[in-house]
């Protein structure tokens, strides 16, 4: 199960996506992420850029090839181990799928108490997350109540709250303007830098080009690899 | 506003992230104690917010808690009546008795002398004789024939031994018994009306098989019932299930919730078909114990008791966790995020 390389954080190794409608949508993706590095993946739409991070979600079974994460290999998971799976890698989505029956503090504690935490440990570390994404004021909130650029930072919250040592975003800016974009962005990259791994899907390259950071592109399910730009993290 | 107030404490996160990191793959590591413990507190925390979710919307509920209560209700009723026919044969069997008439022409003491010898047989309780002369006086005082037995010649009627066997003897016994009674030299006939006994028992037999199909029935409508209920509360919360799973619910604690309802559609319908059953008790005890009194008997309808009422209970909430068991694993795994 466990991989040679400890630094690798997620390997794709020739991984291919046939669905049963018979579209191909990776094609001999490989790739590896380090431990602590930050990653754009873009390509225009029905690229296979959502197929791509759902494969690391187990939301979708790879055709052929093999994925690690962490280590796993998730082809041999069992779907009773793949929730264990999903409360490694957190993730945010662009319509963020937040429940708006509860309020922003339920919604981010949601995954402790999946985990099993005490609601005493539950609360500090709710209260941390809202804090590094700036929203600890609106806990008792509902969700519906706070405009878009505030929702997604809930759901960042959520997906960091659990501390997993994989970040996966899927146009995580996809509805916001390119001011809160740069803000949710340099949110990512602060998670990068405490040693988080953080691959994000997006089509805006304007905001990719200006940031730098590693390049992964999809072009009708085949993977190149783009210039890395000066600035960047990836050498 | 939020960026000048968000640098100081997001370093903060910073830090505790570094701790972290610093422990590696040790994320998930919470003390085996400590996650027994917050299990417990979620099954406490599911049972009641199910229950209060219930009671927030006791119209649509009370119409499931009814149905399951009805369906009880039915099979409970006649339980409780099947209870109280079996008390009521019990009491009967103490009237089987049998009769043995001796050839005519027996003697007083050759007569008393077999009683005495009847009694000492096993699976005899009590014995009586009744010698022809005093039954010929019971008879003329009790038939408002005396005219016509003057007629007679003689007295028609034998000596009669009456014979009690106890209470409860087999009827294997029994048939022994009259065996032997019969076997005697100054034994005519043996006549033991036991027949319309064996045939309450019977009935009462078949009542039991009736309430067993009954029974069977009433509790597939309500495993339909509450697992059709759970299938709602499962298709109106989809979003919900769908983040959970996505952040790492297990089956289990998806599940966990809907198998709570459905344990409390039971529990409460339960305890509305014992409330129903004590109202159908109230209503039908006075007529039943004025009807017997008009035969002559003390006999009195009893409720259900206490421990038919919590197999009752019981049976109640079992039927709702696997209603909502079915329902649960037929539509949890078709929501997938």
């Amino acid at each position: 199960m466990t991989q040679g390389n400890s630094n690798v954080m997620v390997r794709f190794d020739r991984v291919s996506k046939r669905y049963p409608g018979g579209k191909e949508a990776l094609s001999g993706v490989s790739f590896d992420l380090h431990r602590g590095e930050f990653a754009f993946l873009t390509g225009h739409s029905g690229a296979g850029k959502s197929t791509l991070l759902k494969l690391m979600m187990l939301m979708e079974r790879a055709s052929r090839g093999q994925v690690f994460v962490d280590g796993l290999n998730l082809n041999r998971l069992r779907p009773s181990q793949v929730p264990y799976l999903r409360r490694k890698v957190g993730v945010v989505f662009q319509n963020h799928q937040l429940l708006f029956d509860r309020s922003v503090y339920d919604n981010v504690a949601l995954p402790l108490q999946i985990a099993g935490y005490s609601p005493a440990d539950a609360g500090r570390r709710v209260r941390a997350a809202l804090d590094s994404v700036g929203l600890l004021g609106m806990e008792k909130r509902n969700p519906i109540e706070l405009s878009g650029g505030e929702q997604q930072r809930v759901g960042i919250a959520r997906a960091v709250v659990n501390k997993p040592p994989l970040l996966l975003a899927d146009e995580p800016t996809g509805n916001l303007d390119p001011e809160l974009s740069a803000e949710i962005m340099n949110l990512f990259m602060r998670f990068q830098q405490v040693g988080v791994s953080v691959l994000i899907a997006t089509h805006d390259i304007a905001l990719v080009e200006r940031l730098g950071h590693r390049r992964l592109i999809l072009d009708h399910g085949q993977l190149h690899e783009g210039d890395v730009i000066a600035g960047g993290q990836y050498v | 506003m939020s960026e000048v107030r968000r640098k100081p404490v997001a370093k903060n996160a910073d830090k505790k992230a570094q701790e972290k990191q610093s422990t590696g793959a040790s994320l998930q590591k919470i003390g085996s104690r400590k996650r027994l413990s917050a299990w417990g507190a979620h099954h406490q925390l599911v049972a009641a917010e199910t229950l209060l979710r219930l009671l927030k919307n006791p119209l649509a509920s009370l119409l499931t808690w009814m149905v399951v209560a009805i369906a009880l209700t039915l099979p409970g009723a006649l339980w409780m009546a099947l209870d109280n026919m079996q008390q009521f044969s019990g009491r009967f069997q103490e009237s089987g008795r049998i009769s043995v008439y001796l050839q005519p022409g027996t003697d007083v003491v050759q007569g008393r002398e077999l009683a005495q010898r009847i009694d000492r047989l096993p699976g005899v309780a009590e014995t009586e004789f009744i010698d022809a002369d005093s039954a010929l006086d019971d008879f003329r005082a009790n038939s408002g024939l005396e005219a016509a037995l003057d007629f007679l010649p003689e007295n028609p009627l034998p000596s009669v031994i009456l014979v009690e066997p106890p209470l409860q003897l087999p009827h294997a016994e029994l048939m022994k018994l009259v065996g032997q009674l019969n076997n005697y030299q100054l034994v005519d006939t043996v006549q033991m009306d036991m027949a319309w006994l064996e045939r309450l028992q019977a009935i009462l037999d078949l009542s039991e098989r009736l309430i067993w199909v009954l029974g069977i029935l009433l509790a597939l409508a309500i495993l339909l019932v509450v697992g059709n209920t759970i299938r709602l509360a499962i298709a109106a919360r989809v979003d919900e299930i769908r983040v959970v799973k996505l952040v790492g619910g297990t089956d289990a604690w998806v599940r966990r919730p809907f198998l709570y309802t459905g344990l409390w559609y039971g529990m409460v319908g339960g305890l509305l078909a014992w409330l129903l059953l004590i109202i159908c008790w109230a209503l039908l005890q006075g007529p039943v114990a004025q009807l017997a009194e008009l035969y002559g008997s003390g006999f009195t309808l009893k409720p259900l008791s206490a421990g038919a009422a919590m197999i009752l209970l019981l049976a109640a909430m079992i039927l709702g966790w696997l209603g909502a068991w079915w329902s649960v694993s037929r539509h949890l795994g078709e929501i997938e995020p």
